[in-house]
């Protein structure tokens, strides 16, 4: 009998330890996911953070009139029928003040995961002979991009640094655990990086 | 294969419930031509399971369960994972409504083609999309509308959903929608990992709707349920259509 209540005993703190891990990582999703953002002075501005609550766009022709980089090249897939959001985030750069022909929307494949589609980038901006890139993404995916598109882009011999608008940031990570969509892209960003470590097209 | 794996566990299960039920009657329980009987008869017939007849101590029994336990889980595994799968969809039989719709949310639009079919097949004289403002200016409500339209859908039939970021928030738009245009029944289009829970969201704030469900056919790109582990998008809509019954259910974020 104290044996079967040691055993209950340990049962219960573990599954109290484990709990209590859980919501630690929850809670410390956005440290874990965001990373300090990298501006680095390069040859093309890669804008892939276009979504219904991003303000990127204004964020990057910032980068553009600082001199970060002469081009700038939208990356999207299919979101509706014919619908490339890059080709509409071109258009409000150019709106902004970018001129036209430094600015092109690269239309990507559906895919299931973001390194499916990497290599196609990397091959796009060696075929124009940029040698450096910064990519524009979504903050919460900024941490494991880099560590993805570093892997591709630099075995190419393509030096990239990933950065993310401050104003996404501070949105994304505002009171992040009440609001519904932010939860949900938090989540869904750690689903995706665990995934990805099992399935060997996404690796 | 791992999907081998799932046929040999159902075989398994059939093959040897059907042997018990031959040998020890329906229920195991009613052996009377001396055969040994109780609830763990049927099992004794298994080889492996003789082998540790003789084992008495606790720790050989346990390890026995173990081993039991692994074993069956490594055939059952792969049924109870296609049958979850499987439990995600809901598929009614057709009647003619007052209007279909297709919940927002498809990148291939298959939702808006499997609509547009419908309305041409004449289950409804109404066809409802859905979309979001993105920051960039575009609207994918409106670039499904222009889907439908170029499908052969009347433009004036085509009614749109908008602002709506989960499925919730599409019911409760929808709800208004149908009260304003007087709409009482709907077909619901959507994907089929998606069906069940909308339905549950859409018939809980629409009741006095009345909810048929047609998804669109499962079948790989999109999703399929047979060994969906096996592909890394299937296990991303699953694994996150799980997760959200859950905060459904619990009625947690809005």
């Amino acid at each position: 009998m104290e044996r079967k209540r040691r055993w209950a005993r340990r049962a219960l703190i573990s599954l109290s330890l484990l709990l209590v891990v859980c919501v630690a990582l929850f809670f410390a999703l956005p440290t874990l996911l965001i990373a300090p953002a990298n501006v680095a002075k390069s040859d093309v501005i890669l804008h892939g953070s276009i979504s219904p609550h991003s303000t990127a766009d204004e964020y990057v022709v910032d980068l553009y009139r600082q001199g970060v980089a002469r081009k700038i090249v939208c990356l999207s897939s299919q979101v509706s029928w014919e619908l490339y959001p890059g080709d509409y985030a071109r258009e409000r750069l150019i709106s902004l003040g970018v001129p036209a022909e430094d600015v092109v929307s690269l239309r990507l494949p559906v895919a299931p995961c973001a390194a499916v589609n990497l290599p196609r980038i990397v091959e796009f901006v060696k075929a124009h002979g940029w040698r450096s890139a910064l990519l524009i993404t979504h903050p919460e995916d900024s941490r494991y991009a880099s560590i993805v598109a570093r892997r591709f882009f630099e075995r190419e011999g393509v030096s990239i640094a990933v950065s993310y608008a401050p104003e996404d940031r501070a949105a994304l990570t505002r009171s992040w655990w009440r609001t519904h969509w932010k939860t949900q892209r938090m989540v869904g960003e750690t689903m995706s990086i665990t995934l990805d470590l099992f399935y060997a097209e996404c690796r | 294969m791992v999907r081998d794996r799932a046929q040999a566990g159902q075989w398994l299960i059939s093959h040897r419930v059907e042997k018990a039920k031959r040998e020890y009657g329906m229920n195991g329980m009613n052996g009377t031509d001396g055969k040994k009987t109780g609830f763990l008869a049927p099992f004794r017939q298994f080889r492996f399971f003789r082998l540790f007849r003789h084992l008495s101590s606790s720790r050989a029994r346990a390890l026995l369960i173990v081993s039991a336990c692994l074993f069956a889980g490594y055939f059952l595994t792969p049924v109870l994972l296609n049958e979850a799968a499987e439990g995600l969809i809901r598929e009614d039989p057709l009647v003619k409504a007052d209007v279909i719709v297709a919940l927002g949310g498809d990148r291939l639009c298959n939702r808006e083609k499997r609509a547009a079919e419908l309305y041409h097949q004449g289950w409804a004289d109404n066809v409802v999309v859905s979309g979001l403002r993105y920051a960039s200016g575009f609207h994918t409500g409106e670039a499904a509308r222009a889907y439908v339209v170029n499908l052969g859908v009347p433009a004036e039939k085509i009614s749109m959903i908008s602002e709506t970021l989960n499925t919730r928030a599409e019911a409760k738009v929808l709800d208004g929608l149908m009260r304003e245009r007087g709409w009482k029944s709907a077909i619901i289009v959507t994907s089929a990992f998606h069906s069940r829970r909308a339905m549950y969201t859409i018939e809980k704030t629409a009741r006095d709707g009345v909810f048929h469900s047609s998804p669109v056919p499962t079948g790989y790109p999109e999703w399929e349920p047979y060994a969906w582990w096996s592909r890394r998008g299937d296990v991303f809509l699953t694994v996150r259509e799980l997760v959200s019954w859950v905060n459904t259910l619990a009625s947690g974020w809005q």
